[in-house]
């Protein structure tokens, strides 16, 4: 074979051939190279929004414009027309439908007015206009209620919000709940925007950069749909009692531990608990979040639409969409799965109706052992059995969907409470007894909310006439400065 | 051999460039295998599929399927019989696919092709070889005897299992899927970006 030299050195030109082909070769590779950079950066530009959007922006208008799908349904909050047996998003007044609350809470603002609450897009007009706000309070309150609380906390810290008061913040939070509550804007990734959560979870050991995006479609909810509670008498800061478990008698023993009392009782001087909403603790005992299926799965379940298939944003109670919701994994008609939904939410119901009459009779005849003359030392075993039967009573009754969630992790917890006011009203009875009282004590007429708020001298009327007024002073002030504020924004 | 080497042996005088162009080549070359993650398609990972972005939308129906706790691409769409198929099948189907991709001849909807549709339903029957038990379904057919009606596809009745109905390059978008890790080493933006 002739070498490829002696072939040059006689025909020079083979040697151009050569050069010329191989810089053909090496321009190819680079097009080629170039053309995978360009489909890697594709990727960018295909799955992000159209319009960058800045950290900590709180108007969801904003974040709607780039997400014209997801904006739409999540409008659809704005509906009161869809009432369940339980729940929904129509505004129930629940002291008119269960009036023996308004004894249970005596002593406390929730006895002026509970209603069950509406879509996101009501969060600030609903917490504005509640009979519960607008007397002296910390702004703790507002955390869970606007996007604009993550931008003010940015700018003062978290400990310097709870420190201030509600009327404080009152301007600054506008923007009912909505996107920035849950995403970054940068990567849309879901996201905890709120300290006690994260603060919650770092106790417990847990690493928060870890967790994966299945748990996140819990967690962006349990940022409020959590029992918490204020920390310290100045400081006010939002803390999570998840230290010793998320049980209904670990959250208990925990506040004890730390001696948490939310009022002290008007009629049987408890030193009660106040369950907030543990939707999410009690949620993690039920079947289908055993079974690894999370809020979002059922509460915002995927719509398609025109060939795009996205997350519906309309936060709801699944009753709304059952086939959406329900018959992804289960195939029963639509009839069946309701009667399926109900019929737990029924028995746990019933159980929860009696869990409140004995504990309504409990706080009555605990009021006349009082008022015949027992002493602290006689009572105080009875006030710590009612303080935790009132309190596994609300951790149930309070939690939105537990009856549905987990209703066996229900039934548990309403048993222990029925027999802890049963056992109460047994050690009253003797105490009755010893001051010469005779029993039965007669019971007030609480068959509707009025009768139950006039047996406890409540001017409900003059409470609402406060509110009325406080409604006509303030808010247009704080509307304006807000307004003011936002045009400021780019 | 040694004959052949010095048979291609440039001029003495032309020795340096040739060293320093067949490097540049050599160079390019791994710099391809780098930002094509070439090395991943060797593997099972899921996330090798999504190298390129027109795959998102199987990835994503996929991982909110009830298969992803079980199986990934791979499982379904890769004969599973014996490594030689397998990785035979890997790279006649990659080819295929680099090509379409390079030069921008993806449809708008990809469908599966016959060779791919035969493979995914005998990986159907490899795992569910139990609930065709002694059923008439539980006899293999391919593409060709499908369409003359002598048997079905799983699919056929299970369509939504596991990529879902709506499946067009736009059906998901911001789907969240893992993004592709940047071609630049970590130390290098480090000394790029220093923080």
């Amino acid at each position: 074979m002739r070498r490829l030299q002696d072939i040059i050195s006689e025909k020079p030109w083979v040697g151009w051939v050569l050069f010329l082909s191989t810089l053909v070769i090496v321009f190819l590779i680079g097009v080629f190279g170039a053309s995978i950079v360009e489909r890697r950066a594709e990727t960018r530009f295909l799955f992000n929004a159209s319009k960058p959007i800045k950290e900590f922006e709180p108007r969801n208008e904003v974040w709607g414009d780039a997400f014209p799908r997801e904006w739409e349904t999540y409008l659809h909050t704005i509906d009161t027309t869809f009432a369940t047996k339980y729940g929904g998003n129509a505004s129930i007044d629940m002291l008119e439908r269960y009036p023996n609350l308004v004894i249970l809470w005596a002593g406390y603002a929730f006895a002026k007015g509970y209603n069950q609450g509406r879509g996101h897009l009501h969060a600030i007009e609903d917490v504005r206009n509640s009979l519960r706000t607008g007397q002296p309070q910390p702004a703790t309150c507002w955390t869970c209620k606007s996007p604009d609380v993550p931008r003010v906390m940015n700018k003062i810290g978290p400990a310097e919000f709870y420190k201030k008061t509600w009327a404080d913040l009152g301007p600054e939070i506008k923007n009912p709940i909505g996107c920035a509550d849950c995403h970054d804007p940068k990567t849309l990734n879901l996201t905890i925007t709120r300290p006690a959560l994260i603060e919650a979870l770092e106790r417990q050991g847990k690493n928060v950069k870890k967790i994966s995006h299945q748990e996140m479609r819990s967690l962006v909810c349990a940022q409020c749909h959590v029992e918490y509670y204020f920390k310290g008498k100045e400081a006010k800061y939002l803390t999570f009692p998840w230290d010793d478990g998320i049980t209904a008698e670990k959250i208990e023993a925990y506040y004890d531990s730390v001696e948490h009392v939310d009022f002290v009782h008007y009629l049987s001087k408890t030193p009660i608990l106040k369950a907030q909403h543990p939707d999410w603790e009690i949620a993690q005992f039920g079947i289908h979040s055993e079974r690894g299926v999370t809020c979002v799965d059922c509460h915002m379940p995927y719509k398609s639409e025109g060939g795009v298939k996205f997350t519906n944003h309309q936060i709801v109670s699944p009753v709304m969409y059952i086939s959406s919701a329900c018959q992804v994994c289960h195939r029963q008609d639509e009839q069946v799965l309701l009667k399926n939904i109900y019929d737990r939410q029924d028995k746990v119901r019933q159980l929860t109706g009696t869990a409140e009459e004995i504990l309504v009779k409990a706080h009555i005849e605990a009021k006349t052992a009082w008022d015949n003359g027992a002493a602290e030392d006689e009572m105080k075993e009875v006030m710590t059995l009612i303080r935790h039967a009132q309190w596994r009573w609300d951790f149930v009754a309070a939690s939105h969907g537990a009856s549905f969630h987990a209703p066996i992790e229900c039934a548990r917890i309403l048993a222990t409470s029925i027999q802890k006011s049963e056992e109460a009203r047994g050690l009253l009875a003797a105490i009755l007894t010893k001051h010469g009282v005779k029993l039965p004590i007669k019971m007030p007429d609480l068959s509707t909310k009025a009768e139950a708020q006039s047996y406890l001298g409540f001017d409900i009327v003059k409470f609402t006439k406060e509110k009325a007024q406080f409604r006509k002073e303030k808010i247009p002030e704080w509307d304006k400065q807000a307004e003011e504020r936002e045009k400021n924004y780019k | 051999m040694k004959k052949i080497i010095s048979s291609i042996l440039p001029p003495k005088n032309w020795r340096g460039p040739v060293i320093i162009a067949s490097a540049v080549i050599t160079g390019l070359f791994l710099l391809i295998l780098r930002i094509s993650n070439a090395f991943s398609y060797l593997s099972d990972d899921p996330r090798a599929c999504i190298n390129c972005h027109v795959m998102t939308t199987e990835y994503a129906s996929w991982q909110r399927s009830s298969h992803a706790r079980v199986a990934a691409c791979n499982d379904c769409h890769v004969p599973q019989s014996n490594p030689i198929s397998k990785y035979a099948f890997k790279a006649s189907d990659g080819l295929r696919h680099s090509f379409m991709f390079t030069f921008r001849l993806e449809p708008q909807v990809i469908q599966i092709k016959e060779a791919g549709a035969n493979v995914v339903q005998l990986n159907c029957m490899r795992c569910h070889e139990n609930q065709l038990h002694r059923t008439y379904l539980s006899k293999t057919i391919d593409l060709e005897e499908r369409d003359a009606g002598i048997g079905r596809f799983c699919w056929d009745c299970h369509r939504e299992t596991p990529h879902g109905r709506v499946k067009s390059l736009s059906a998901y978008p911001y789907a969240r899927v893992p993004v592709l890790e940047p071609a630049v080493p970590e130390w290098l933006q480090d000394l790029s970006n220093p923080k």
